[in-house]
């Protein structure tokens, strides 16, 4: 590793401030990854309701309309919890509790003062509201409005220090359709991110970069089968090979939401086994080069066996070209489980950035882009960064490549 | 000439069959049937579906029955599409698919292969890392964010607020010609008539448009990356020597001598205009060949699987021997070794 670091390469890739800049980038993204797989947000956390649906996020004012709908939402669960509690002769307080909306929890008032507020309530909205279509464009009703939410909030109160800060970072960007929290999901959707990536890019270049140095190696017929193998791979159009590889696991436990772990097996084998070609394409022509070099003829004339020469001599002369291609497997295995998402073929049961995508397809048609906008965004910081190091590494260590 | 032709053809043949191999081997981990009538499906129901598919044969036999039908482009008949076979399955939706990937191809080429001279023109100034940057930032976004915001300006927008213009459909496909045939020497030979260019650009050109902007990126990278190597090869260097403006180095002496690897690239690109993008027709409903293929996956089709794949990875087998040809034809070194 000191050798390595030492190495020409690497200082020339240190010199290189935006590549040490995305570095880094990736490595906060890394450490999100990590406090999330700890616990840090959980599953449950991505699909707990915290808001009314389709809350815009910080930057956004509401329009008079949604500040309307979403103070009814917290109105009409109070309502509901009222009824039932009357029914059933409770505390309503004991129903409400249950209601909350992760940290924000209803007040602890008595059935009279509950009912109180809610009569003012909905007389402003039966007799002030009701039936004004153009609410927007009509600002002298905001007054009524501001009260309306001053009762939903006396009745949700707003937390305050620790869960209030807690609240804040959950609703900062709005809600989907659900009601679920934008930014937990998107930050969840980090982990979904390198849980995908490293897996599949660590194996697919483990495999590729074996097959590729033993087919250039030993050449013969373990060099035929192996190019048969990767030219048949790459003859059937990239996306509807790892669709055919995912069909075969419909229908068997791995084909189940309720197992979030289990249901990425599908995604892993049907990249894994498309994403080993590059790699193993790019180091078996770097093999049939070195291995004609002289100090690898001076080691077999000293008298190494055939696997040790290729172990020791010729697989860690192509580390570079690893790196390199885990990197641009990283992107891909991001970019690909974005689009299978989509096409619902990829992560099932937890929320990643393609099932965000999915979701918010058909909200941009009604303005709403904080989801889109979310999952995007993310994305395309890592994959930028990504593209970045990606381009520093070639830099530094291929002597081929253009800058 | 003909004998390297020749060792092509031979060595991809394995290739070929490795890869009908390979589909109906996947397609045959769960029995298909099942995952076609679904689970509760009676047992003479079963029996009856397989025979009369052949599928109670070894696999060995269906192998060779698909290859020997597959020869004679008979793929059967589509289990989804009751009464309409593959081939004619396969037929209605290569025109939809071309009718994007064609243009989108032209486009994407021209216009980045005239941004990549014009970034290795500019090599180091600022007009070159802007559109390196843009290049980089470009590549970073997903394809469907593309494709949703892109269908939002194109086609949404205009309609929500009532613009005079509105050029784009997104929805309800309609071809933008009618087929027609004629009799050639008693050959009935199938041609495109009534052609309506104001059809295509209501349900064709945005796709198209998104398809080069998503492009672009990585191409004129490629392209850049092209010319900057053609810089710093010798003949450029004796032709500065001569005399040569820069401008005649550029367009005359560096584009003539780039044209190997952009070949390279258009050729492989070249089965993928029959495979037709598969996001893109899924988001506009156009029924090409990607989103049939698609739809056919989810929808458990497998005589549609099997024939599409065969006839899409002919077509790609027979791309890169082509592009290999062409390449021997420019440079003799690669024939002889």
């Amino acid at each position: 590793m000191g050798r390595f670091l030492g190495s020409r390469g690497a200082r020339k890739f240190m010199r290189n401030r935006l590549a040490m800049a995305s570095l880094g980038v990736i490595g906060v993204y890394f450490l999100t990854a990590i406090f999330v797989f700890v616990g840090g947000i959980s599953m449950d956390a991505t699909k707990q309701r915290v808001l009314p649906k389709h809350v815009p996020g910080f930057l956004e004012s509401s329009s008079l309309d949604q500040r309307v709908e979403a103070a009814s939402h917290y109105l009409n669960e109070v309502d509901l919890a009222c009824r039932l509690a009357e029914r059933r002769d409770e505390d309503p307080y004991g129903i409400l509790v249950e209601k909350h909306l992760a940290e924000r929890i209803p007040a602890r008032l008595t059935p009279d003062e509950y009912n109180d507020l809610l009569d003012e309530a909905f007389g402003i909205l039966e007799e002030e509201l009701d039936g004004v279509d153009d609410l927007n464009h009509r600002p002298e009703l905001e007054p009524r409005v501001q009260r309306l939410e001053q009762i939903a909030e006396t009745l949700y109160p707003v937390p305050a220090g620790w869960d209030g800060f807690k609240y804040k970072l959950r609703t900062f960007l709005g809600s989907d359709a659900a009601g679920q929290s934008i930014s937990v999901r998107a930050v969840y959707s980090i982990k979904v991110a390198f849980q995908i990536g490293l897996v599949t890019s660590i194996i697919s270049v483990l495999i590729g970069s074996l097959l590729g140095a033993a087919a250039a190696f030993f050449g013969g017929w373990v060099d035929h089968v192996i190019t048969w193998i990767f030219s048949t791979l790459s003859s059937i159009p990239y996306l509807v090979l790892l669709s055919v590889l995912i069909v075969v696991f419909f229908g068997t436990i791995f084909d189940n939401p309720d197992r979030p772990f289990l249901s990425l097996v599908p995604v892993y084998v049907a990249f894994c086994s498309t994403f080993w070609i590059g790699p193993c394409r790019v180091i078996r022509g770097e093999t049939m080069k070195i291995k004609e070099l002289e100090y690898v003829q001076a080691a077999t004339a000293i008298g190494f066996g055939r696997m040790y020469l290729l172990i020791r001599h010729i697989i860690p002369n192509t580390a570079h070209l690893m790196f390199i291609n885990f990197s641009l497997l990283f992107i891909g295995a991001i970019k690909s489980e974005v689009i299978l998402s989509f096409l619902g073929l990829g992560v099932k049961g937890q929320p990643s950035w393609g099932i965000m995508i999915r979701d918010a397809k058909d909200e941009v048609a009604s303005y709403f882009f904080w989801q889109i906008g979310a999952a995007t965004f993310l994305m395309f910081v890592l994959v930028l960064a990504f593209n970045i190091f990606t381009d520093a590494l070639q830099d530094a260590f291929d002597p081929k490549h253009v800058d | 000439m003909w004998s390297f032709i020749l060792r092509r053809l031979l060595y991809n043949i394995p290739v070929y069959l490795g890869i009908i191999l390979l589909v109906m081997a996947l397609l045959r981990v769960r029995n298909p049937v099942y995952a076609y009538l679904g689970k509760n499906a009676d047992e003479k129901q079963v029996e009856q579906f397989e025979k009369s598919f052949g599928l109670q044969d070894p696999f060995i036999v269906q192998y060779g029955h698909f290859l020997w039908n597959g020869a004679r482009l008979d793929f059967g008949e589509s289990w989804k599409y009751k009464g309409t076979t593959v081939r004619e399955k396969l037929l209605t939706s290569i025109p939809p698919s071309l009718s994007i990937t064609v243009p989108a191809l032209i486009l994407t080429t021209m216009i980045s292969i005239t941004v990549g001279l014009i970034s290795a023109f500019y090599r180091g100034r600022w007009i070159d890392r802007l559109l390196v940057i843009a290049a980089v930032l470009g590549m970073s976004i997903s394809f469907l964010v593309y494709i949703i915001f892109g269908q939002f300006v194109g086609a949404f927008l205009p309609k929500q607020a009532g613009w005079a213009l509105q050029p784009f459909e997104i929805s309800g496909y309609k071809p933008w010609y009618t087929m027609a045939s004629t009799d050639i020497f008693g050959v009935t030979v199938p041609y495109p008539s009534h052609i309506s260019p104001g059809t295509w650009v209501a349900f064709c050109l945005l796709p198209v448009l998104i398809s080069v902007i998503v492009s672009m990126g990585y191409d004129t990278r490629f392209y850049r990356a092209v010319m900057v190597e053609e810089c710093n090869r010798d003949y450029i260097i004796t032709a500065k020597a001569k005399g040569a403006t820069k401008n005649k180095i550029m367009f005359v002496h560096m584009l003539k001598n780039a044209m190997i690897p952009i070949i390279t690239r258009i050729m492989t690109t070249l089965p993928f205009l029959i495979t037709g993008s598969i996001l893109l027709e899924i988001f506009f409903g156009i029924p090409g060949m990607g989103r049939t293929l698609i739809t056919a996956i989810t929808d458990m089709d497998y005589p549609m699987i099997q024939g599409f794949t065969a006839v899409i990875a002919l077509l790609y087998i027979l791309s890169i021997i082509l592009t290999d040809v062409l390449y021997a034809l420019v440079d003799p070194r690669v024939r002889l070794s």
